[in-house]
C-alpha cells in the first residue's frame, strides 16, 4: 500500500517545505537579533565615591588603625603614580599612595579577558616633544625610547609605535586612510583643509617673545605671549569663524579632534586648547613619522603597570580618603578601606592630592583655607567607553580594521582594535574599544544618563554603529562591557587654561600639593605626569631633598 | 489557451538547456577537463530526455495534472541543482554519480514535458501545426538559453543564482498552467499551495546564494580536491592526483609536487652548502617539511628546530601517507624538533643561536604577515644568528613584484645584514626570489650535496643575475609602522590578479 508516497503526503510535505522556506529568511534574521549578547556595566566605584559627595560621618580618633608616613599621595592615576615614581627614583620611599579603586590607573585604566588586554580610557601617547623632559625620561627608563640616532632623534621601540594601518575613516560609503577627509571633496573644501593645516604648521613652529614655543607640552611651558594667550578667550568655533573656515569636512575634522581629546565640541573648547592639540605635538623620532603615537593592547594601562612596579609596596588600593584634616604641619587623613568596611587614619607631614581636582572641596576640611580656587566651577565631560569582544577580527567592507576606525556619520569617536599591536599571525578573536563622549548634552544631564545606564539600549546603539562599518558583525559579537565615566575629562572651557582660577588651583599650601591633569585643563598622560612630578619635586624640596 | 501553452514550451526548453549548461559548467569547474565533462553531461542529458519521452506513454489519465507536477519537480530539482552540487561536492565519495544522477533526473523530467504538452495541445491544433509550433518554440528557447548563459547569467548572477532563478521560472509556468486549467484540475488548491511553497523555497535559495556559495569553496580550485581541512589559522586544501598534487593555504598555492624540488633546493642549498661546519638550523614556517627534507641531506647537522604556527599542518605532514612520502618523513626525523608557536613571539623568547636560519613564510599579503618581514623582526632574527651564520628569506617574485622583493632586501640591509639576492624559476610559481643574508660577506659554496636535481654551481651563478626588468623602481624599508611591503605587494600583485 505504501510503496509510493501518497499524493496527499507529497503535497503536504511540499507545503511544509514551502512554509519552512518562507519562514527561513525572517527566522535567520530574527535569530541573530534575538541572541542575547552578554552585557556588563563596570566602571568606577560610584557608590563609594558618592559617599564623599554626600558627606561621610567620620571623626578623628585614636581607636582606628593608624599609619604614620612622611608623605601621603591620594589617587593612583598617572599623576599619583608619577609622583611616586619621582619620589622613588630620588631614593624617597617614606610614603603611601592610596587609591579608591581596586586597581591603579585612573583614566588610564585597562581590562583583560581571555582574548586580549584592552583600554578603558587613555590609549596612546604621541611622540614626546623635546621639552617633554619627564616623558622622555620615563620612555628611556621603560625602553620605549631605545636609543638616539646621529641627529639625536629618539629611536622608539617599534613594537610600541603604532603599526600600520593606523587610522581609517568611513565616509561616503567607503574607507580612506587617515582621519582627515580626503576623497570626493569640493575644491573649496580641499582649500580650507590645506589652509588650516598650513596655519597649524605655522603655529607649531611659532616662538613667543619670551622665547618659549607658542604651544608646549606640558602646556605650562608654553609662551606667555599675549598674542597666543588671547586665543584662550574665544571658543574654537569662534576662531574658525574668524578665520573664515566654514566647510563641513574641515569643521567635522576639528570638531572630531576636540571631542576626541577634550570630550567637548568646538563650541565649548577654547581656541587655545584646540590649537594646542594640533600645534603642540612636535615630537620627532628617527624611526617614525612626526604624528606617530606609541600604543599597547591595554592602552596606557601599559604605562600604569610599568609605573606601578616602581612603588608596588607603597600602593594601597581599595582605600577611600574620606576627610583630610590639616593642623599646622600635621595632616590627618581618615580613610575607609575595602568598600567602607574598615577605618584607617593616615598621619603625614605632606600630602600630594592627585585625585580629580574637584574632589578637594569634599575631602579637605576648610578647603578654602588651604586653597581659595573655585573647584566647583570645573566642568567635566562624561564619557562612555565600551569594550566589544568579537569572535574574529572584523573586516570592514572587504578591508581589515585599522588601529583606529572612525565613522564620519557617527556620534561616537570610533573603535580602537586591541590586538592591532600583536606580532602574532593568529587572526582570531579581538576586542574593539568604543569611545563615546557625551558632548551633545549638558554634562549634568549626561552624567545622570550614565548613572542609569540602559545597557540593552546602548548595546543596540553600538551594534548599529558597528554594523555600518561592517555589515553582519552582530553575529560575531561575544560580549559588550561598559565603563561609564561620569567625570571623564576636564573640559578646557573658554578662559580656563590661562585664567585666574587655574593659576590659583595649582598653588600649594605648604602641606597639601595638588597634582592632576585637571590643573592643566586638558586630560592626557603628559600633563598628568608633569603635575605628578612637579608635586613630588616640591615635596622633596620641602624636606630639603632635591 | 493555445499560445500561452506554446510560450510554456519556450520557457521549458530555455530552462532545460540552462540546467544542462549549469551541470556541464559545474562539472568542468570541479572535475576539470571541460571537453569530457561537457560532452558526457550533454550525452547523459539528451539520453535522459529520451527516457522521459518514452516514459510519457505510461501516463494515461490526468495529463495536465501530471504535466504540472513534472514542471514543479523540474523547478525544484533544476533550481537547487547548482547549490546541491557545489555543497555536496566535498562530502560525497563519488561526485560523478551524484552529478550524472542529477543530470539524468532533470533530463528525464524535461523529456517528459514536451510529449505531455503535445498531448494537451493535440485537440487544439492540427498535427502538422502542433509539431511545427512546439518545436519552433522549443528551439528558439534553446537559442535564447545558450546566449543568455555565457553573456548574462554567469557573469551577472553566477551559477547558483541562475539555477534558482530558472527553477522559479519553471514553477511559475506550473502556476500559470494551473491557472489555465483551473476548471478541470483535481486537487487544485493543493497544487497551487505547493507551487507557491516551492517559489518561496527557491526565492530563499536565490536570496541566500552568497551564503551558500561561501559554504562551498570548490569553485576556487582548478583541480580535484583530495583533502581539505580547516585549522584555527588557515584553510588547508590539497588538490590533484597521485602524480601531481598541489597544496593551497587560504587559497594560495604553496607548492606543486611536480616542481617543488626546484623551490626547496634553491631555498636551502646555496646557503647551507657554503657553511663550513653547520650544526644547528632554525626553520620558520615551512610546516610542510619540504625544506627540512633538503636540510637532512647534510648528515653533519645535529639539530633542526622548525617553528610553524599550525599544529594541524605539521601533524598532517608528519603522519605516514602521501604527504610524508613527499617530504620523506623529514618531520619525524630524530634531529627535528617541531614547535607550534607564533614565529615572532617564539623568536623574542629564544636563547639559542643558529648557524643557518630558513625563513619560509607565506607572501606578505596582509598586515599580520607583513610584520614577519619587518626590520623589527629581522633584528630579532639577527639576535639568534651566529656571527658567521647565514639566513635565507623567501621573498616573493622579483618579476611580478619587483619592488616588494627589493623591499625585503633593503629591510635586511637596514638592520645591518649583508645581502645576496637570487632567484630561481619554479614553473608553477613563476620566477621566484630569495634573499640570503649574513653578518659577513657571503662566499659561494664549492660543492653541493649529491643527488640534487636542479641546483648546481652553474645554476646558482645564473640565479645571481638580475636582468633590468627585475630592478626596483622604489626604495623602501618595511617597518611595523609603515608596512611598506604589504602596500607594495598589494599594488604589484593586484595588476596580475586583475589581468587574469
Amino acid at each position: 500500500m505504501s510503496k509510493l508516497i501518497s499524493r496527499a503526503a507529497f503535497l503536504r510535505g511540499a507545503l511544509a517545505l514551502g512554509a519552512l522556506g518562507l519562514a527561513g529568511k525572517s527566522i535567520y534574521e530574527r535569530q541573530s537579533l534575538l541572541r542575547q549578547i552578554p552585557c556588563r556595566v563596570l566602571g568606577p566605584s560610584r557608590g563609594l565615591g558618592h559617599k564623599l559627595r554626600d558627606g561621610v560621618a567620620l571623626l578623628p580618633g585614636e581607636s582606628k588603625d593608624s599609619l604614620q608616613k612622611k608623605v601621603l599621595i591620594i589617587g593612583a592615576g598617572i599623576a599619583g603614580l608619577s609622583a611616586a615614581w619621582w619620589l622613588k627614583r630620588n631614593g624617597f620611599s617614606d610614603f603611601v599612595l592610596i587609591e579608591l579603586e581596586k586597581h591603579a590607573g585612573g583614566n588610564a585604566a585597562s581590562g583583560r579577558n581571555e582574548i586580549s588586554a584592552y583600554p578603558w580610557g587613555a590609549h596612546y601617547v604621541p611622540l614626546a616633544n623635546e621639552e617633554s623632559k619627564y616623558v622622555r625620561l620615563l620612555f628611556e627608563e621603560l625602553g620605549i625610547i631605545s636609543s638616539y640616532d646621529q641627529q639625536s632623534l629618539p629611536l622608539y621601540n617599534e613594537l610600541y609605535l603604532c603599526h600600520e594601518p593606523q587610522e581609517k575613516l568611513f565616509k561616503d560609503g567607503s574607507f580612506q586612510e587617515g582621519l582627515v577627509p580626503k576623497r570626493g571633496l569640493q575644491p573649496k573644501e580641499k582649500d580650507e583643509l590645506s589652509r588650516f593645516f598650513a596655519l597649524v604648521a605655522e603655529l607649531r613652529s611659532k616662538i613667543g617673545k619670551d622665547s618659549r614655543p607658542a604651544f608646549a607640552i606640558p602646556l605650562d611651558q608654553s609662551s606667555q605671549d599675549e598674542e597666543y594667550l588671547q586665543l584662550d578667550r574665544i571658543s574654537m568655533a569662534e576662531w574658525l569663524k574668524e578665520n573664515r573656515f566654514s566647510t563641513r569636512p574641515l569643521l567635522w575634522y576639528v570638531n572630531y579632534c576636540c571631542r576626541d581629546d577634550y570630550g567637548s565640541s568646538i563650541d565649548n573648547v577654547s581656541a587655545w586648547a584646540a590649537l594646542h592639540y594640533f600645534a603642540g605635538r612636535r615630537g620627532k623620532a628617527g624611526n617614525a613619522e612626526m604624528n606617530s603615537v606609541v600604543t599597547w593592547p591595554e592602552g596606557n594601562g601599559f604605562l600604569v603597570e610599568s609605573l606601578r612596579k616602581y612603588s608596588e609596596e607603597q600602593i594601597m588600593t581599595a582605600t577611600l580618603a574620606a576627610r583630610i584634616i590639616a593642623d599646622g604641619d600635621r595632616l590627618e587623613t581618615l580613610c575607609l578601606k575595602d568598600a567602607g568596611g574598615k577605618e584607617l587614619c593616615i598621619k603625614s607631614s605632606a600630602l600630594i592630592f592627585s585625585a580629580p581636582r574637584f574632589l578637594a572641596q569634599y575631602l579637605i576640611q576648610d578647603h578654602e583655607k588651604h586653597n581659595n580656587a573655585d573647584s566647583k566651577s570645573l566642568v567635566y565631560a562624561p564619557w562612555l567607553v565600551a569594550n566589544v569582544s568579537l569572535r574574529q577580527v572584523p573586516s570592514c567592507r572587504s578591508e581589515l580594521f585599522a588601529w583606529d576606525n572612525v565613522d564620519y556619520y557617527s556620534d561616537s569617536l570610533g573603535y580602537v582594535m586591541a590586538t592591532h599591536q600583536n606580532i602574532s599571525t593568529r587572526t582570531g578573536a579581538t576586542v574593539l574599544t568604543y569611545y563615546y563622549p557625551m558632548s551633545a548634552e549638558e554634562p549634568m544631564l549626561a552624567r545622570r544618563k550614565l548613572l542609569n545606564l540602559d545597557e540593552k539600549l546602548w548595546s543596540e546603539k553600538i551594534i548599529a554603529d558597528l554594523e555600518r562599518l561592517n555589515p553582519g558583525i552582530r553575529s560575531d559579537i561575544l560580549s559588550i562591557d561598559f565603563w561609564p565615566w561620569g567625570h571623564g575629562m576636564i573640559r578646557p572651557s573658554v578662559g580656563y587654561i590661562w585664567g585666574e582660577n587655574r593659576r590659583k588651583m595649582k598653588e600649594n599650601s605648604g602641606q597639601i600639593f595638588f597634582a592632576h591633569s585637571d590643573m592643566s585643563g586638558i586630560s592626557n598622560f603628559e600633563e598628568a605626569q608633569y603635575h605628578g612630578v612637579e608635586a613630588a619635586k616640591a615635596v622633596l624640596a620641602k624636606f630639603g631633598q632635591s | 489557451m493555445t499560445y500561452p501553452l506554446l510560450i510554456t514550451a519556450f520557457i521549458i526548453s530555455t530552462c532545460g538547456l540552462i540546467y544542462e549548461l549549469i551541470a556541464g559548467t559545474i562539472a568542468s569547474y570541479l572535475l576539470g577537463d571541460s571537453i569530457t565533462q561537457f560532452s558526457i553531461v550533454i550525452g547523459v542529458y539528451l539520453f535522459s530526455m529520451g527516457v522521459g519521452s518514452y516514459l510519457s506513454r505510461f501516463i494515461e489519465r490526468n495529463v495536465v495534472g501530471t504535466f504540472i507536477k513534472v514542471e514543479m519537480l523540474v523547478g525544484l530539482v533544476g533550481g537547487c541543482s547548482a547549490a546541491g552540487l557545489f555543497l555536496l561536492f566535498e562530502h560525497v565519495e563519488s561526485f560523478r554519480i551524484l552529478l550524472y544522477a542529477t543530470v539524468s533526473l532533470i533530463g528525464t523530467l524535461i523529456g517528459l514535458e514536451v510529449p505531455l504538452l503535445m498531448r494537451v495541445l493535440k485537440d487544439r491544433l492540427e498535427f502538422k501545426d502542433l509539431v511545427s509550433q512546439i518545436f519552433t518554440f522549443d528551439y528558439v528557447g534553446a537559442l535564447i538559453a545558450s546566449l543568455l548563459f555565457p553573456l548574462v547569467l554567469v557573469p551577472v548572477l553566477g551559477l547558483m543564482r541562475s539555477s534558482f532563478l530558472f527553477g522559479i521560472l519553471n514553477v511559475v509556468v506550473a502556476l500559470w498552467t494551473i491557472h489555465l486549467f483551473r476548471e478541470e484540475l483535481p486537487w487544485l488548491r493543493v497544487l497551487r499551495a505547493s507551487a507557491y511553497a516551492l517559489i518561496v523555497l527557491l526565492v530563499c535559495g536565490f536570496a541566500f546564494s552568497d551564503k551558500l556559495m561561501a559554504l562551498s569553496e570548490s569553485s576556487a580550485f582548478p583541480d580535484n580536491i583530495i583533502y581539505s581541512t580547516s585549522t584555527p589559522y588557515q584553510r588547508i586544501v590539497l588538490t590533484g592526483n597521485n602524480r601531481d598534487f598541489k597544496l593551497y593555504l587560504n587559497g594560495n598555492l604553496q607548492f606543486s609536487s611536480k616542481d617543488e624540488y626546484r623551490y626547496h633546493e634553491a631555498l636551502i642549498h646555496p646557503a647551507l652548502a657554503s657553511l663550513k661546519s653547520p650544526s644547528e638550523v632554525l626553520v620558520l614556517g615551512g610546516g610542510d617539511g619540504l625544506a627540512v627534507r633538503e636540510l637532512l641531506k647534510y648528515p653533519a647537522l645535529k639539530k633542526i628546530v622548525l617553528v610553524d604556527l599550525d599544529k594541524k599542518m605539521t601533524d598532517l605532514f608528519s603522519e605516514p601517507g602521501l604527504l610524508s612520502q613527499l617530504n620523506q618523513g623529514s618531520l619525524r626525523d630524530p634531529k627535528v624538533t617541531v614547535i607550534n608557536q607564533d614565529a615572532f613571539v617564539w623568536l623574542r623568547g629564544c636563547k639559542n643561536k643558529f648557524d643557518f636560519i630558513v625563513v619560509d613564510f607565506p607572501d606578505p599579503s596582509n598586515f599580520s604577515l607583513g610584520k614577519l618581514y619587518s626590520d623589527t623582526f629581522y633584528r630579532a632574527l639577527k639576535q639568534v644568528l651566529k656571527p658567521e651564520g647565514l639566513l635565507v628569506v623567501q621573498s616573493t617574485s622579483p618579476y611580478y613584484a619587483k619592488n616588494s622583493f627589493w623591499c625585503v632586501v633593503n629591510t635586511l640591509n637596514q638592520v645591518g645584514l649583508q645581502t645576496t639576492p637570487y632567484h630561481a624559476y619554479v614553473p608553477s610559481f613563476g620566477d621566484w626570489g630569495y634573499v640570503l643574508a649574513s653578518n659577513e660577506a657571503f662566499k659561494k659554496a664549492d660543492s653541493y650535496p649529491p643527488g640534487l636535481r636542479y641546483l648546481s654551481a652553474a645554476a646558482f651563478d645564473q640565479m645571481l643575475y638580475f636582468p633590468d626588468d627585475m630592478r626596483p623602481t622604489v626604495k623602501a624599508v618595511n617597518k611595523l609602522n609603515n608596512q611598506a611591503l604589504v602596500h607594495l605587494f598589494e599594488s604589484e600583485w593586484s595588476e596580475y590578479v586583475e589581468a587574469h
